[in-house]
C-alpha cells in the first residue's frame, strides 16, 4: 500500500516541529528515515500512524485519506513497533500477540480459532514460537522487540511502522530484527517506514532514505543519493568519510575526527610524517587529536594513508599511483619537510618507488630536525629492495631516535614539544590569558 | 489462563461466595443452624417451597435483617473491587482504588452535609444521606475530571494528580464540618468509617442497578483495558479509541464506586487489595481479573462484616476499620513478597 503524505506541518506548542513536509511511499519499499536527534522523525512517525495530528496537511495511506479510516480500520492497515516498548505486565508473549487481532474483534466477540492460527504464525514467522508461554516481562530486549513485530504481524498490517527498533540492541539481535523485517517487506509486500538512527544500517537495508533535518526533508532518495560527505556534514554537523561497504558497495559512513584550523601554530609544532601502505593512518589521527601541525609525504594518490592524510586536510605531497617518488615530488617533499621540527618515518614496506622518502628522512637528520623510527613488528622483513632499503634505514635509525610503539612516540614528542597532555595546550593558553 | 483453569477458578469463587452468605447469614447473637439459614433463604428466593416448620420470628431474623445486610456486604465489595480493578487498569497505577479519583471523599462531603441539615436545622427527608452522598461522589468526579482534561485529552498522570488534591481538599472540607457538628460528630464519624449497621433491602434497591450495568460495560471493555496496559500511544495503534474508552471507563467505575460508597460510607482497602491480590493468581488479563476480583471482594467483605459485628458483640466496629486492619498488613506483605515491587 503505497503512502502519501502532503504537506505536513505540526507544532508543539508554537514550536514548528514538522515544516511542510512531502513525501510519497511505493507500495511494498523500505524506506529509512534518519536525521539527527530532534530534527522531526520521531514525529513524522508519529502524524503518519495518527498518534498526532498535524496542523496542517494530510496523509494518505492508499487512495483513503488517514482522517477517513476509523480506529479500527486502521490497526487493520497499518502496525506500529515503538521504540521502548511497556513491559510492566506479565501478559504472556501469546496474549500479547493476541492484542494484535484485537482490531478485528467486536467487543462481545472472543479470538476464535482463525485469530490464534494467525498468532500461531506470526511467532513462527519471528522465532517468537518458543517463548508463547513465556512473561512478557522475562524477555531480553530483542526477544521483546520481536514479540512486538509478531503482535504487529497479528494485525495483517499493510503498512509497517517502526520506530528505532534496534536502538538498545547489541549488533547482533539489530541485524536480527533488521532482517526480519526486509523479509516481511519482500516476501509479503508490506510497506516498511522505519526511523533508524544507525545511518550504516540504514543504508545496509533500506531501498529509500528520507534525510531529516530541522522539521524538513534535507534529502531524500537511493542511499547513494543521500548519504553523501555533504549532507551528512551540513545535517549532523560532523566530518564523516561515506565509502562503499566493501562487499556489497552500499554507502557506509566512517567518522572523522572533529574539524579544526591548522596553520596558526604551524611554526612551533609542525610533525612531518612519511608513510605508507596503511602505516600511518593511526599515527595521523592520534597526533591530529593531540592538536599537532601535520604535513605528510611521499603518498601515492589511492594509498590509504593518501586518503587518510586527505581525511584530516593535511598538506600533502602526493605521487601518481603506483608511480615511483619522482625527483620533482622529492624537492617538493624536502622543501616541506624542512619547516619540521620532528619527522616520523612510519612502518613502511621498503621498495624502489619509496626509496627517495628514506633518502628525505636521511636529509632531515642531517639538518639537524629529530626525526623518530616507528619499527613495532622487527620480526617481519619489509625489505624488498634486496637489501639497499634495509641499508638505508639502518643509516637513518643511527642519526634518529628508534621507538618501538607508538606510546614511546608520543611521550618522546610530548617531551620535545613540551605538551605532555593535550590538556596543558588549553591551561597554557588561559594561563597566558591571566598574564 | 486456560479455560479449564478459568473454570475451576471461578467454581471455586462462586462455592466460597455462597458459602460465606449462608454461614455469614447464620452467625450472629441468635445463633440460627445454617442449614434452617439455607432453607430460609433458598424458600424466599425462589418462592418454590415454604418452611412453615421455622418459626416466623427466626425467619424475619433471616430475611428483614441479616440477609439484606450479607447481600448489600457482597454488593459492596464486589463494586469496590470491580471499580479498583477498573482504576487499576485505567490508570496504569497500582496504587489507584476507588478513592483515588476523590469519588469517596465528595461522598463523604455529601454525607457530612446531608447529617449535620438533619442534626442542625431538622432537615431530612428518606434517603437523604446516600443521595447526598451520591450527588457529592459524582459532583466530585465531574469536578477532578474536567480539572485533570487538557485540550479534550484527559492525561494519566493529570488525573491522579487532581484526584489526590480534590481529596486532600475535600477531607479538610470533612474535618471543617465535623467541627460545626460538634458533640453529633460520632454519627459523622461512624459514617465516614463505613458500615453496613441498619442497612436494608431499600439500599440493595438503590446499589444493584448500578454494579449490574456497571459490571457488564466494564467487562466489555475488559479487552481494552488490557491493550490499555500497553500504554495509550499502542493502544491507538491497536485500534482502541483511547480518549473516549477513558471517559467511559472512568465514568462507569465512578458511578458504581458512588453508588457503593453512598450507602456504606468509606470503606477502604477493598478496591485497593482484592484486585493486587487476584492478580498474582490470575495475571493481569481482565477479562478473568474482573469477575475474580468482583467475586473475591463480596466474600471479603462478607466477613469482615461478620468480624465488625461479632467481635465486640453486642458493640459494632465500622466495617471500613476491620479492612484497614486486614488490608494494611496484608499490602505491606506484598510489599516485601514482590521485593518492593507491585505490579498491575
Amino acid at each position: 500500500m503505497k503512502v502519501e503524505i502532503q504537506d505536513i506541518t505540526f507544532k508543539y506548542k508554537s514550536q514548528k516541529v514538522l515544516d511542510d513536509i512531502s513525501l510519497r511511499i511505493s507500495s511494498g519499499k523500505f524506506v529509512g528515515i534518519i536525521g539527527p536527534n530532534g530534527s522531526g522523525k520521531s514525529t513524522f512517525l508519529k502524524v503518519l500512524s495518527r498518534i498526532l495530528r498535524p496542523v496542517a496537511g494530510y496523509v494518505s495511506l492508499g487512495e483513503q485519506p488517514l482522517e477517513q479510516f476509523s480506529q479500527k480500520e486502521l490497526a487493520r492497515t497499518m502496525a506500529v513497533v515503538a521504540q521502548d516498548t511497556n513491559a510492566g505486565y506479565q501478559f504472556t508473549v501469546e496474549d500479547v500477540v493476541l492484542m494484535g487481532r484485537a482490531p478485528y474483534l467486536g467487543r462481545f466477540q472472543s479470538e476464535s480459532m482463525a485469530d490464534y492460527e494467525i498468532v500461531r504464525q506470526a511467532l513462527q514467522v519471528t522465532g517468537c514460537s518458543h517463548l508463547r508461554e513465556r512473561s512478557i516481562t522475562e524477555l531480553s530486549g530483542g526477544e521483546r522487540q520481536r514479540v512486538m513485530i509478531a503482535r504487529a504481524l497479528a494485525q495483517q498490517p499493510k503498512v509497517l511502522l517502526l520506530d528505532e527498533p534496534t536502538s538498545h540492541l547489541d549488533i547482533g539481535y539489530q541485524q536480527e530484527i533488521l532482517d526480519l523485517v526486509k523479509r516481511l517487506c519482500t516476501t509479503e509486500g508490506i510497506t516498511v517506514v522505519a526511523v533508524l538512527h544507525d545511518l550504516n544500517l540504514a543504508a545496509y537495508y533500506c531501498q529509500e532514505l528520507v534525510l531529516f533535518h530541522q522539521g524538513k526533508i534535507a534529502a531524500c532518495g537511493l542511499p547513494t543519493e543521500v548519504l553523501t560527505a555533504e549532507n551528512i556534514e551540513k545535517v549532523y554537523g560532523t566530518r564523516v568519510l561515506v565509502s562503499p561497504h566493501p562487499v556489497f558497495g552500499t554507502p557506509q559512513v566512517s567518522l572523522l575526527p572533529g574539524m579544526r584550523h591548522q596553520g596558526k601554530t604551524q611554526q612551533t609544532n609542525h610533525i612531518h610524517i612519511i608513510a605508507g601502505g596503511g602505516s600511518g593512518g593511526e599515527l595521523m589521527r592520534d597526533l591530529y587529536d593531540l592538536g599537532y601541525y601535520l604535513t605528510a609525504g611521499v603518498l601515492s594518490v589511492g594509498d590509504s594513508d593518501w586518503e587518510a592524510a586527505r581525511a584530516l586536510n593535511l598538506p600533502v605531497i602526493s605521487e601518481a599511483p603506483f608511480s615511483p617518488v619522482s625527483p620533482a615530488r622529492h624537492q617538493e617533499h624536502l622543501s616541506m619537510l624542512q619547516h619540521a621540527q620532528a619527522v616520523i618515518l612510519a612502518e613502511i614496506p621498503l621498495g624502489h618507488g619509496n626509496l627517495l622518502n628514506l633518502e628525505a628522512a636521511l636529509q632531515a637528520a642531517d639538518w639537524g630536525i629529530k626525526v623518530y623510527v616507528v619499527e613495532e613488528k622487527t620480526e617481519q622483513n619489509r625489505d624488498f629492495t634486496g637489501g639497499e632499503g634495509q641499508k638505508l634505514l639502518t643509516q637513518v635509525k643511527e642519526k634518529g631516535i628508534l621507538v618501538t610503539d607508538k606510546a614511546q612516540l608520543y611521550q618522546a614528542l610530548a617531551k620535545q614539544f613540551r605538551l605532555s597532555h593535550p590538556f596543558n595546550e588549553l591551561s597554557e593558553r588561559t594561563n597566558s590569558a591571566v598574564n | 489462563m486456560n479455560r479449564k483453569n478459568k473454570f475451576l477458578l471461578y467454581s471455586l469463587l462462586l462455592s466460597v461466595l455462597v458459602l460465606s452468605v449462608v454461614l455469614a447469614t447464620a452467625i450472629g447473637a441468635v445463633a440460627i443452624p445454617p442449614g434452617e439459614t439455607f432453607r430460609i433463604i433458598l424458600a424466599r428466593l425462589t418462592g418454590l417451597f415454604t418452611v412453615a416448620d421455622i418459626p416466623t420470628s427466626t425467619q424475619s431474623i433471616i430475611w428483614n435483617l441479616r440477609f439484606p445486610r450479607v447481600l448489600l456486604g457482597l454488593l459492596i465489595g464486589a463494586s469496590l473491587a470491580l471499580a479498583g480493578v477498573s482504576f487499576q487498569g485505567l490508570l496504569r497505577n497500582p496504587l489507584a482504588d476507588p478513592f483515588t479519583i476523590g469519588v469517596s471523599s465528595g461522598a463523604a462531603v455529601g454525607a457530612t452535609v446531608a447529617m449535620l441539615l438533619r442534626q442542625l436545622y431538622q432537615f431530612s427527608f428518606p434517603h437523604m444521606i446516600p443521595l447526598f452522598a451520591f450527588v457529592g461522589a459524582f459532583l466530585a468526579m465531574f469536578f477532578v475530571y474536567n480539572l485533570a482534561k487538557i485540550g479534550g485529552q484527559v492525561p494519566v498522570v493529570t488525573l491522579l494528580l487532581a484526584g489526590v488534591v480534590v481529596s486532600s481538599f475535600l477531607s479538610a472540607v470533612i474535618s471543617l464540618l465535623m467541627v460545626f457538628a460538634g458533640e453529633n460528630m460520632q454519627g459523622i464519624f461512624f459514617w465516614l468509617s463505613g458500615g453496613l449497621i441498619m442497612r436494608s433491602w431499600t439500599e440493595i434497591w438503590f446499589v444493584l442497578p448500578y454494579l449490574l450495568i456497571g459490571s457488564v460495560i466494564l467487562y466489555t471493555y475488559a479487552r481494552d483495558l488490557n491493550v490499555l496496559l500497553m500504554g495509550e500511544e499502542a493502544a491507538l495503534t491497536l485500534g482502541v479509541n483511547v480518549e473516549r474508552t477513558k471517559k467511559i471507563l472512568l465514568v462507569t467505575a465512578s458511578l458504581v464506586t458512588a453508588a457503593a460508597v453512598s450507602v456504606s460510607g468509606m470503606i477502604g482497602f477493598v478496591g485497593l487489595i482484592i484486585p493486587h491480590a487476584v492478580r498474582i493468581v490470575t495475571g493481569p488479563d481482565h477479562r478473568t481479573l474482573l469477575p475474580a476480583s468482583a467475586l473475591v471482594g463480596a466474600s471479603f467483605l462478607i466477613w469482615a462484616d461478620v468480624v465488625a459485628r461479632t467481635v465486640m458483640a453486642p458493640k459494632e466496629i465500622p466495617v471500613g476499620i476491620i479492612t484497614a486492619f486486614v488490608g494494611a498488613p496484608f499490602f505491606i506483605y506484598l510489599l516485601r513478597k514482590k521485593k518492593s515491587e507491585i505490579r498491575l
